[in-house]
């Protein structure tokens, strides 16, 4: 039953990395991992290690204003950080991180004009990179909106099947308000369009990465023990 | 809808909530923000199939009731639900019972450690600065004096732990005279 979550700790978001980690204990996660655009800025960092019974893991949102420097940001932060995550907000975005084998997570946006392709998920499949779901817009839009986006959803969710790849669900939590339990976190997938196996696999497939991501690899099939 | 004929009955299940709000947030508008949540997400039918119900709500602890075959429906109503009249909340399911003696049983806390205390305590340190708004055990909520320095979240007050802002002391946050 080991769980992660992804967040954004203050001041990218608004609560301190321990109360995240306090919040997320007390819902029944294994662990937290802090995706900050800036996480040499995260608040007290090692106030969130004092937190016992939680792993508080420190990752990366990597951003660039363009391709060419997106990929050299990757590559620089991939050695420092276990757990690289990529929000994808352009075409030029998605393409470089789904390409890319150095990244683990790309969270694809569910946009109707804007859906998973073929091409992206099929260069995802090749260099193992876990496709996204943001699940904060079922909490925060209502009506039309929120339709719409459970729409572009389930059709992101076919390819994602169709072509194997490892789906990952999170809430986005800014703060600690938004943190859900992993229970309710699958509840509201299974809303979505998720089936209750797919959802808990999801919600454990970042701690395998996390885990993955450390080990010590001297080469291809080869670790360091 | 009472149904004659006992086995005919519905199948009810319980469920111990815990709210978390950055204000007071009374029954009435919890049960009809809860219930436009219902609607909104699974419309006038779905709502009818499910029915629920608030039986009890003190403090930050609740209890509802709905139908056995819709746990996970009502596990996403409750987490759908983000704020009650501009107040960021955030609805845990606890736990599911069948009887509300065994749901209160195995999912309210024993001891009530839940009260909030309000004291006009400051902060004042290198990254973060304000008044203490509320101390629940570590856990601190704190009004900044910048109030654009965290971004992305809509939330009033910055929270934090008691190791944020003294350094490790389980028993002490951080101002002179400590907790």
């Amino acid at each position: 039953m080991s769980f992660y979550e992804c967040v954004n700790a203050f001041p990218e978001g608004g609560a301190s990395a321990s109360r995240m980690a306090l919040t997320a204990k007390a819902l029944g996660y294994q662990g937290i991992i802090i995706c900050n655009c800036e996480p040499g800025r995260i608040f007290m960092p090692q106030a969130a290690g004092m937190i016992k019974g939680i792993e508080v893991a420190v990752g990366v949102e990597v951003t660039a204003p363009g391709s060419k420097a997106l990929k050299s940001r990757i590559s620089a932060l991939r050695a420092r950080y276990p757990f690289l995550v990529v929000r994808a907000a352009t075409e030029e975005t998605i393409r470089v991180a789904s390409e890319d084998p150095n990244v683990d997570l790309l969270m694809h946006p569910c946009e109707v004009r804007r859906p998973l392709g073929i091409a992206t998920a099929r260069a995802a499949k090749l260099n193992q990179v876990s496709i996204g779901f943001d699940l904060s817009p079922l909490v925060h839009l209502r009506g039309r909106a929120r339709s719409r986006w459970l729409e572009a959803l389930r059709r992101n969710l076919q390819l994602v099947r169709k072509f194997e790849l490892h789906p990952v669900i999170t809430a986005s939590a800014r703060t600690h308000l938004d943190l859900r339990s992993p229970r309710d976190l699958a509840a509201m997938a299974e809303v979505a369009g998720f089936e209750p196996d797919e959802a808990e696999e999801a919600l454990r497939w970042p701690g395998m990465l996390l885990a993955l991501n450390r080990r010590n690899w001297v080469g291809p099939g080869v670790e360091l023990l | 809808m009472r149904s004659r004929l006992p086995v005919l009955r519905n199948r009810r299940r319980y469920m111990i909530f815990e709210l978390q709000a950055e204000g007071e947030i009374s029954p009435k508008d919890l049960m009809s923000e809860i219930l436009s949540s219902q609607y909104s997400l699974f419309g006038d039918e779905g709502a009818a199939k499910n029915r629920l119900k608030m039986i009890a709500f003190h403090g930050s602890f609740g209890l509802i009731r709905f139908s056995h075959i819709h746990v996970p429906q009502t596990r996403a109503t409750l987490a759908a639900v983000h704020s009650i009249h501009g107040i960021r909340v955030a609805i845990h399911s606890k736990g599911v019972s069948g009887t509300i003696k065994s749901a209160t049983e195995k999912y309210l806390p024993r001891l009530s450690k839940i009260c909030a205390e309000s004291d006009g305590r400051r902060i004042e340190l290198k990254d973060v600065s304000g008044c203490i708004i509320r101390t629940h055990g570590v856990k601190v909520d704190l009004c900044p004096d910048d109030r654009n320095k965290s971004t992305g979240s809509d939330t009033q007050y910055l929270g934090l732990t008691s190791f944020d802002l003294s350094g490790g002391h389980e028993d002490a946050d951080g101002t002179a005279d400590g907790l």
